[in-house]
């Protein structure tokens, strides 16, 4: 017969065997709610309102005198930086001798809603650094800040340098005007005064809209088919739940700290014009003259590699270096690529600056 | 010569939202006047005020209608722009793969042509002007929904004499002046201590 429909009777097979797979699954993977993320052993070194400082235990012993201060993003919680043993930021720098803490920023609450810029930076910030000054016996620490957390450490270093040995800044957001990113594209064209007035914090509502709109037919789709083809790879389900549940535990931004955030940085560009206030003083990033070391990715589609280098050029560091990764935001810090070549050269450069 | 048709005004929404709201508020008005004198003489307390503040909640509804109609608009524009979007990145997608492959490698392809163009497609709208400038318009007129809302709920927390979220919102602003005003004064006593012992 001409019309007979014919099919590839592997396909057949794949279709049985996908579907075989989407039963057995909840017999093999563990709920999300059952993953634990906790994975280095910490001990909290220092605590204000929900702020928490993490400081990492570690067996090895410190070869490098000045502590690394880690301020984290103010999206989604710090676990990816200790995601998986075998992709964990936090346990490669151990590892390479440093003494590792962690500034936790919480799950904040409406009444948290007036905090802003100066509370975060001039407050918590300097709060956690004069506590480890103290801890260490250093005068200086090594601050370095991921995302939102590279622009918080970028403003606390203009502010504070003396406090500050070394600043790493690792895809910060810097250059509102030029980032070419949908979160960009949405910052600028937001009512922040509005939202802020009727809402409080941002809600994590509005984050989980902004994830669903990057990379939405891979990211919303095609993974989730990858996953259950791999559901008997452990290694596999292991970290792909991991980061899953990372993706999905986003706490609010505080009101008054997002509202500054997307009128000076997205919308009116201030920080690389030096022209943004922080606590009464104003910004300038030529302050900043102790060593830095900038991290960005090319395929990073939350915070392009054109908003993040302006810093390169803005500061007033004569030891300043720039490196540009082939891989994407997340892929910079928690993967196996970051392990043999982003933690490599940043410790090395490191080590140099930390006797 | 225009035509009858053509003269004739079109229904204009604002201006009738207008004459709602003023009949509204004036029958609103006329009653509680009326009512006033009796009404004092047996009620008083919080029921009272709800009834003195009926008026705000019937404003905040008839205004509440007009930002419906700005939210429908942008949500209509929103889902345009995706369906739209959609047919294109399809039209393209059944040019690249005319026929659909029935063996297995065949398929793997066509999805991975599918999916970069789809992700393609998608991502440009998203990163549009014409798309953040809508998306943008839509929250804030969904914001605008939120406050009538918040305004009718503070009216019925008042009346029964429940904090508001005003009230709450001046004892998170006193207390994050508290915390502000602690933490300085924590740091200067440490600061002090410090040169303190080191004389």
């Amino acid at each position: 017969m001409e019309n007979e429909l014919r099919i590839d009777p592997i396909l057949i097979e794949e279709f049985l065997k996908f579907n075989k797979n989407l039963i057995e699954a909840p017999k093999m993977v563990p709920a999300i709610d059952e993953i634990n993320l906790e994975m280095t052993p910490y001990d909290v070194a220092y605590s204000e309102d929900k702020m928490r400082l993490l400081h990492f235990n570690s067996s090895i012993q410190k070869q490098n005198k000045i502590p690394i201060v880690i301020v984290y993003a103010l999206i989604n919680r710090y676990h990816i930086l200790d995601i998986h043993p075998q992709k964990s930021w936090i346990k490669n720098l151990l590892n390479q001798g440093f003494d590792v803490y962690l500034i936790d920023w919480g799950s904040p609450t409406n009444i948290d809603k007036y905090m802003g810029f100066d509370d975060y930076v001039n407050g918590y910030i300097d709060n956690c650094v004069d506590f480890v000054c103290d801890e260490a016996d250093v005068e200086k620490v090594t601050l370095q800040g991921y995302c939102t957390g590279g622009t918080l450490a970028t403003v606390y270093s203009a502010l504070h340098p003396n406090k500050v040995k070394n600043l790493i800044a690792t895809a910060p957001v810097i250059d509102g005007k030029k980032d070419t990113t949908v979160v960009g594209n949405l910052a600028k064209h937001m009512d922040v005064d509005k939202m802020v007035e009727t809402i409080g914090n941002m809600p994590p509502e509005f984050m989980y809209y902004v994830f669903s709109v990057l990379k939405p037919f891979e990211q919303g789709l095609e993974k989730y088919i990858h996953f259950f083809k791999n559901i008997h790879d452990k290694n596999y389900v292991d970290n792909f739940l991991r980061v899953e549940k990372w993706l999905n535990d986003t706490p609010s931004i505080p009101g008054e700290l997002f509202r500054q955030w997307i009128k000076d940085i997205y919308q009116d560009n201030l920080l690389i014009q030096d022209k943004m206030y922080v606590g009464g003083k104003m910004v300038s990033l030529k302050n900043i003259t102790m060593p830095i070391f900038i991290q960005v990715a090319v395929g990073d589609h939350l915070v392009s590699p054109e908003c993040s280098m302006p810093l390169y050029y803005a500061i007033g560091s004569e030891d300043k270096t720039l490196r540009i990764y082939p891989t994407g935001h997340v892929g910079m810090i928690a993967s196996s690529f970051s392990q043999k070549k982003v933690l490599t050269e940043l410790g090395q450069w490191l080590s140099e600056r930390s006797k | 010569m225009e035509s009858g048709a053509e003269t004739q005004k079109k229904p204009d929404f604002k201006e009738t939202s207008d004459y709602f709201k003023h009949l509204s508020q004036f029958w609103t008005d006329m009653t509680y006047l009326i009512s006033n004198k009796p009404s004092s003489l047996t009620s008083a307390g919080p029921m009272r005020k709800l009834t003195m503040q009926t008026k705000k909640i019937s404003n905040e509804i008839i205004d509440a209608n007009e930002d419906l109609i700005e939210f429908n608009t942008r949500l209509t524009e929103y889902y345009k722009q995706l369906s739209d979007t959609w047919n294109e990145a399809q039209k393209r997608f059944n040019t690249k793969v005319p026929e659909i492959p029935n063996d297995i490698e065949h398929i793997e392809s066509s999805k991975r042509v599918w999916i970069d163009i789809f992700e393609n497609s998608f991502t440009q709208l998203f990163d549009s002007e014409k798309f953040g400038e809508n998306f943008g318009k839509l929250i804030t007129s969904e914001l605008e929904l939120s406050k009538h809302w918040n305004n009718m709920l503070t009216v019925l927390l008042e009346s029964a004499n429940v904090p508001t979220k005003n009230d709450l919102n001046e004892v998170y602003k006193e207390l994050h002046s508290l915390r502000k005003r602690v933490g300085k004064l924590e740091k200067n006593e440490k600061k002090s201590g410090v040169e303190h012992n080191g004389k």
